[in-house]
């Protein structure tokens, strides 16, 4: 596969940018903190943005989902990068994908505790570009001013990993010549409660892989990378994706796969679209909820399928599981390990499950990779495996 | 780089609407025949086994009754086929549900309906339902749903040199978001697609996307006032755009253009 990332930036818990997120892993500081989300009096911990509440001026556009959005496209050098390209190649040259899970239904959320004394939704929410699952698109669209092709995936928690799918396949057929890849997920209360109801949630910071683990934390975030065909701009990041994997479990909606079918197959398509070894892989970013099946399955089947020289970890513990935004947050994670030579530790990790025997470990550990994959899971089982290496 | 010549095959056809319940009955409606005088609620997909038909949604059913119609159609078998469901409105019963039921006292929500919100339940169900492992994609695309599902579909089956599924619906809209999303009729419309080079019977497609942008969406040829609503009303139904083609005589016209973006647009040509 002969796709660059140009340009690439992470907003959540664990820093409103790449930097910080780098400072908060090097110091593994987490951005988990007790659940404190308004109407919402869960026992639980939340990977929460605070600065996304100060952005209120989006007029029409405005909700939690799509201010979040805005702040991360503000930070790093997405904005120049993006401008730049779509003054060399003209704006309907360039196109979007985006992933998200929530959309924004906070909006929707927060419009039906106001509504008017008919139980219609008030003036201020009349707003039919928010209120539908192409909402962050079609505000990413407006807000960078980009005019190609724009679609929104939502297969849950691996949504904002298959954009990078997309996106390759548009560049590879020419229908764009660059594309802004993302995703957005904001807390909300359907989440929170929804994820209640499956008693998914940990009154405790999670524990991924840990043998005492006892379940998820929630985060929101986005994040974007910038695509290009290989070789047609050269202020890249040097960084190339190199193949990815898409399958289904077929077998629950909410529950994953025993033995881990579906996932084994996103894996091994990523590999060979790569035409790599598994012994090859330096690192990978595992899905890693800290829920009890995903991480036991996860993690029996890399041991299955990666010798002891592949070093895993989940990066969770961070910010929360980010749903639809989890996927571009773990991709430029994984990425950027390229970048800076840590393979970032599995924090909070104290007793690896007694049913698992592979290389993860709580501290971090300096590694020169040269490719470095990342799994994402969906409800629905709907599951993505990215694969990155050194474009040199 | 000038965006490539999409090509491939159109093998079959499924549809549900409340007034048709296959592609034949669609086609006969929209050259002219009546309307049946009863509206179906809603339909009963065999391939979902019983206990989770009961609990499946509107739009989980309409999409899989379509996208079992195409599959059966095609004499393939669903776990040979890629698949890609569109929807641009989303399950907006559930979305009702939830929104009303975090706007109370009691916050407790059903653990079945939750898992069901998500946006690709249509998927999950499809892929829980026939076995199938391959790849599943769930798209949303607002009032351009149609034509950016089916560049994301051609795009796809061309790419990945498979047979490909994509399934377009949506379902009427629940009363509070009714005001700002009009429709209120069901409808669903699957295509099985293969690559051009593949060794079977179909009919050509070809997909170019152009920088033209600001289109309008084609007019039909038909005067169904039914036919119309759908198309002006339910985002997945401008698909029919398409299905006018596909049930012309060889003679009729061959070619539309859809918009895409605000930029550009998709033109299809068949043969």
């Amino acid at each position: 596969m002969d796709i660059d990332i140009i340009d690439y930036d992470s907003c959540s818990a664990a820093g409103v940018n790449l930097t910080e997120l780098r400072e908060s892993l090097r110091q593994h500081r987490s951005g988990l903190i007790k659940n404190n989300l308004p109407g919402s009096d869960l026992d639980t911990w939340i990977g929460r943005v605070s600065q996304v509440d100060d952005i209120n001026d989006l007029k029409q556009w405005q909700s939690r989902n799509n201010s979040l959005a805005a702040l991360g496209l503000e930070q790093g050098t997405l904005r120049r990068t993006l401008s730049s390209l779509i003054n060399k190649y003209g704006s309907a040259r360039v196109g979007i994908v985006m992933g998200s899970s929530t959309s924004s239904i906070d909006r929707t959320e927060t419009a039906y505790t106001e509504l008017d004394e008919h139980g219609a939704l008030k003036p201020e929410y009349q707003q039919s570009l928010v209120h539908n699952p192409h909402a962050p698109s079609l505000f990413v669209a407006n807000y960078t001013g980009v005019d190609g092709p724009s679609l929104t995936i939502n297969t849950a928690c691996s949504s904002s990993a298959k954009v990078f799918a997309t996106g390759a396949r548009w560049l590879e057929y020419g229908i764009v010549d660059a594309v802004l890849v993302g995703g957005v997920d904001t807390l909300c209360l359907s989440v929170l409660h929804g994820f209640n109801s499956l008693q998914l949630l940990s009154t405790n910071p999670c524990k991924p892989f840990d043998q005492n683990r006892d379940g998820i934390n929630l985060g929101e975030a986005s994040g974007y990378a910038i695509l290009q065909r290989a070789g047609e701009n050269q202020n890249g990041s040097g960084i190339r994706l190199a193949g990815y994997g898409e399958s289904s479990d077929a077998h629950h909606m909410s529950h994953p796969h025993p033995d881990g079918l579906g996932a084994r197959m996103s894996m091994t398509q990523a590999l060979n679209r790569a035409k790599l070894e598994a012994s090859t892989i330096d690192y990978i970013n595992l899905h890693g909820t800290s829920s009890r099946a995903n991480d036991l399955i996860e993690g029996r089947l890399v041991s299955d399928l990666f010798p002891k020289t592949t070093l895993c970890s989940s990066t969770k513990a961070w910010m929360g599981h980010t749903l639809g935004a989890a996927g571009i947050t773990e991709a430029i994670i994984t990425m950027d390990t390229l970048k800076t030579n840590v393979v970032p530790g599995s924090k909070n990790l104290d007793t690896l499950d007694e049913g698992l025997d592979f290389s993860i470990q709580a501290a971090d550990q300096a590694k020169s990779c040269k490719h470095v994959m990342t799994n994402s899971f969906g409800f629905g089982g709907n599951n993505c495996t990215l694969l990155f290496s050194r474009a040199d | 780089m000038q965006s490539r010549e999409l090509q491939c095959k159109i093998a079959s056809v499924g549809a549900w609407g409340s007034y048709f319940e296959s592609w034949d009955a669609l086609k006969e409606l929209m050259q002219g025949g009546a309307l049946p005088e009863s509206k179906a609620k809603g339909p009963k997909p065999a391939v979902i086994p019983a206990n989770e038909r009961r609990r499946a949604p509107l739009p989980v059913r309409l999409a899989v009754e379509s996208s079992w119609q195409a599959t059966e159609s095609a004499g393939i078998s669903p776990e040979q086929l890629r698949c890609v469901f569109v929807s641009a409105l989303g399950d907006t019963d559930l979305t009702d549900y939830m929104c009303k039921t975090l706007a109370s006292e009691h916050k407790e929500l059903s653990p079945t309906k939750f898992h069901n919100s998500v946006h690709n339940a249509p998927a999950g169900y499809w892929t829980i339902s026939t076995k199938t492992m391959s790849a599943a994609n769930s798209v949303a695309g607002f009032e351009e749903s149609v034509s950016l599902t089916l560049l994301e579909a051609m795009v796809q089956c061309e790419s990945e040199g498979v047979p490909l599924m994509v399934t377009f619906y949506d379902a009427p809209v629940s009363e509070v978001l009714r005001p700002l999303l009009a429709n209120q009729e069901a409808f669903a419309f699957s295509l099985i697609i293969y690559p051009m080079t593949a060794d079977v019977e179909g009919i050509p497609i070809r997909a170019k996307v152009e920088n033209v942008g600001q289109i309008k969406w084609p007019a039909l040829e038909s005067d169904n006032a039914y036919i119309s609503t759908l198309y002006a009303d339910n985002p997945s139904a401008k698909v029919l755009c398409l299905a006018e083609l596909l049930s012309h005589k060889a003679s009729a016209k061959q070619e539309i253009s859809m918009p895409l973006s605000k930029g550009s647009s998709i033109s299809i040509h068949l043969s």
